[in-house]
């Protein structure tokens, strides 16, 4: 494993890859800390760049995007007290509090210093998680790929935020979007309505980038022309040591950042919920497990400890089924799966035998990009800061733009601009009604995965249903997946609401 | 507070609409014995009815839940700054800069879509500047088409420009 992550670094180290990694990581903390652009946003619009380069520079690339992006959050979190991105919602509840009393470079400084910890952490569980699992995975059959698929449907379908129907509604919808094109299996064509361009489907990327760039465009069209923009305010790094905080306050938040840490990395892994719901998660936890719980809220240093290692954590939480399974762990991730897939890797249990270098370099490139992302972003603060102020109508006509060049550049046909469009409105209107869009993405990606492994799988027993519930991988996960739906229906009939509902709506 | 129950209501109606509308187009596929092509579609689009007829069920059931129900907060308040108009004319500009972009090509069109882009989002309390939009909009459909043509070999349709 050393010789294979020395490799990797021989690799990340070379000047070009550096060099992407840098704009990356920069680029990736422009789009988390201005409110409106995400990290899926981050990575899907520059996924196109990655076309022409090989595997190694455009998954460096795409890496150092994820860890930006996602710590880069909390520099509006705290300077505007708006959330950059969902990820950094509970950052705003402390760090907001803090800047007020002053303390704006203290809370930036934990806040960038417990992202990189929280990354490194969770990159390191990766690391000695993924190969372990990989080896299991290697085993697992069509049966085994449908429940898991299943699972993980159910899963984000019933934990997304908002009314579990909606949530449910919005997976099986795009499912049955992914159903549109040749069939698994039997290759007759479905709802093409003989249009040939249909044929392949829609692909993942106009998807992602219709729901989450073009909606936002139309979404800023319908609020932002009476919105007011914030104004960030600049702190002065005049005589700061180190990071801004002492070393005995690092020490103190030790505990909390293990335990949101393992928050984090443990909600990264379930498929299709990630940092968005962790942060909240951990800063809950954190507040309850405090011995001064009443300073929440107000400035207390620990809720952004816990909410930006929780975040981060999510990271190499959300890579591990990517990188052993191929299920995507959230939107990034399935974008993330997109720019495999361009690459012509197919992410799984055999990429670790198969194309074990490349995956060490993979793990290089989260290391490296985390170290980028702590010094670049707390001695390059006054740069971003500036880049909050750029207006958003300016901005944003120029990401449809960038959603366009992107949608083209996947197989040069004006179709793909089309479907960003046609998703895009699908995005507002989910938006309009309240309706969760991450569960209708991983049904559209996870959808196909069950469809076909349930036909590969019946074939392999003769269009016997019972083989699936003799395996018993399959079986637990499909037992998981019942379980978990009808607990969910209980709690949604109990009065009451359920914990998991009052901590998504906190 | 009847407006929130009657979007709901409508919420619900468009739900059973895309599953039957689903419906309908998966019972004209092809069938043939045991687990088909139209196996999966035919659960799905009885899973989407079901769960439309749920939504509607809810809005008449818990009329007094719903009412307390706010979909998801976040800059999403039909009262406050809802702009159809502004939305209407981006859409439009969307469309309009799709539909030209092989014929016109896109260095121009994306110049004339991002300075009239920027006129329509303009905030209220900004004054357009016209001169400004336009430099950035031609700057950026520039570096935009000439990084992807040049560095990224994307041949972007180049339309009227001879090059």
């Amino acid at each position: 494993m050393l010789e294979l992550l020395q490799q990797g670094f021989g690799a990340v180290f070379s000047l070009n890859i550096l060099l992407l990694m840098v704009i990356g990581v920069a680029v990736g903390i422009v789009f988390g800390a201005v409110p409106g652009l995400s990290a899926t946003m981050a990575v899907a619009l520059c996924l196109p760049l990655t076309f022409t380069m090989g595997p190694q520079a455009g998954l460096s690339l795409l890496v150092a995007l994820f860890i930006g992006a996602t710590s880069g959050g909390l520099i509006s979190a705290i300077l505007l007290k708006i959330p950059g991105t969902p990820s950094s919602i509970a950052t705003v509840f402390d760090g907001g509090p803090l800047m007020e009393q002053g303390h704006g470079v203290k809370a930036l400084g934990i806040g960038i210093v417990f992202s990189f910890l929280g990354t490194l952490f969770s990159i390191a569980a990766l690391m000695f998680i993924a190969p372990q699992l990989a080896k299991v995975a290697l085993r697992f059959g069509p049966h085994e790929y449908f429940a898991i698929a299943v699972f993980s449907l159910t899963l984000i379908a019933t934990l997304s935020a908002g009314s579990m129907v909606k949530g449910l509604f919005a997976g099986a919808l795009g499912f049955a979007v992914s159903t549109v094109g040749i069939a698994p299996v039997e290759a007759i064509r479905r709802f093409t309505f003989d249009v040939a361009e249909l044929n392949g489907g829609f692909a993942m990327l106009t998807v992602m980038i219709g729901m989450f760039a073009v909606a936002e465009i139309i979404k800023v069209a319908e609020s932002g022309r009476h919105a007011h923009q914030g104004k960030a305010q600049s702190v002065s790094m005049k005589n700061i040591k180190g990071f801004g905080f002492s070393l005995k306050e690092f020490r103190e938040q030790l505990p909390n950042a293990g335990r949101s840490g393992l928050i984090g990395l443990g909600i990264g892994i379930l498929p299709g919920i990630g940092a968005g719901t962790s942060n909240l998660v951990a800063y809950i936890i954190s507040k309850k497990r405090a011995k001064h719980p009443e300073t929440y809220g107000k400035g207390n240093i620990g809720g952004v400890v816990a909410s930006e290692t929780a975040n981060n954590a999510g990271i190499g939480g959300a890579m591990l089924p990517l990188m052993t399974l191929g299920i995507p762990g959230d939107t990034v991730t399935a974008i993330l799966l997109g720019g495999f897939l361009i690459h012509g890797i197919q992410p799984g249990p055999l990429l670790f035998i198969s194309q074990g270098p490349l995956v060490y370099t993979i793990f290089a490139a989260l290391i490296v990009s985390t170290v980028l992302m702590l010094f670049m972003e707390f001695y390059g603060l006054r740069l971003f800061i500036k880049l909050l102020d750029v207006p958003k109508h300016i901005l944003l006509p120029i990401i449809l733009v960038l959603c366009v060049v992107g949608a083209f550049g996947l197989s040069s046909r004006l179709f793909d601009v089309w479907s960003i469009l046609v998703f895009g409105l699908l995005g507002y209107v989910f938006v309009k009604a309240g309706m969760p869009a991450a569960p209708f993405i991983i049904g559209f990606i996870l959808g196909p995965m069950a469809e076909t492994n349930l036909r590969r799988g019946l074939m392999l027993s003769d269009g016997n249903f019972v083989a699936f519930l003799g395996n018993p991988i399959a079986a637990t996960f499909l037992g998981l997946a019942l379980a978990f739906v009808l607990w969910q229906v209980y709690s949604a009939l109990r009065p009451k609401k359920s914990a998991i509902n009052e901590i998504l709506r906190t | 507070m009847a407006t929130n129950k009657k979007k709901e209501l409508l919420i619900g109606i468009a739900m059973l609409g895309a599953g039957l509308g689903y419906l309908l187009m998966t019972i004209q596929l092809p069938r043939h014995a045991g687990i088909d092509a139209a196996f999966v579609p035919s659960l799905l689009s009885a899973l989407l009815c079901l769960l439309g007829v749920l939504q509607l069920l809810s809005v008449r059931s818990c009329a007094q839940a719903v009412t307390e129900y706010h979909p998801d907060g976040e800059a999403d308040s039909p009262q406050g700054g809802s702009d159809i108009k502004t939305v209407v004319k981006t859409l439009a500009l969307i469309v309009g800069y799709i539909a030209l972009l092989s014929p016109v090509g896109f260095p121009l069109m994306t110049a004339l879509y991002l300075y009239l882009q920027f006129i329509v989002l303009t905030p209220v309390d900004h004054r357009v500047n016209h001169l400004v939009y336009a430099l950035i909009a031609l700057v950026t459909a520039a570096i935009v088409y000439l990084l992807f043509r040049e560095a990224f070999d994307l041949m972007l349709p180049s339309g009227l420009l001879p090059f």
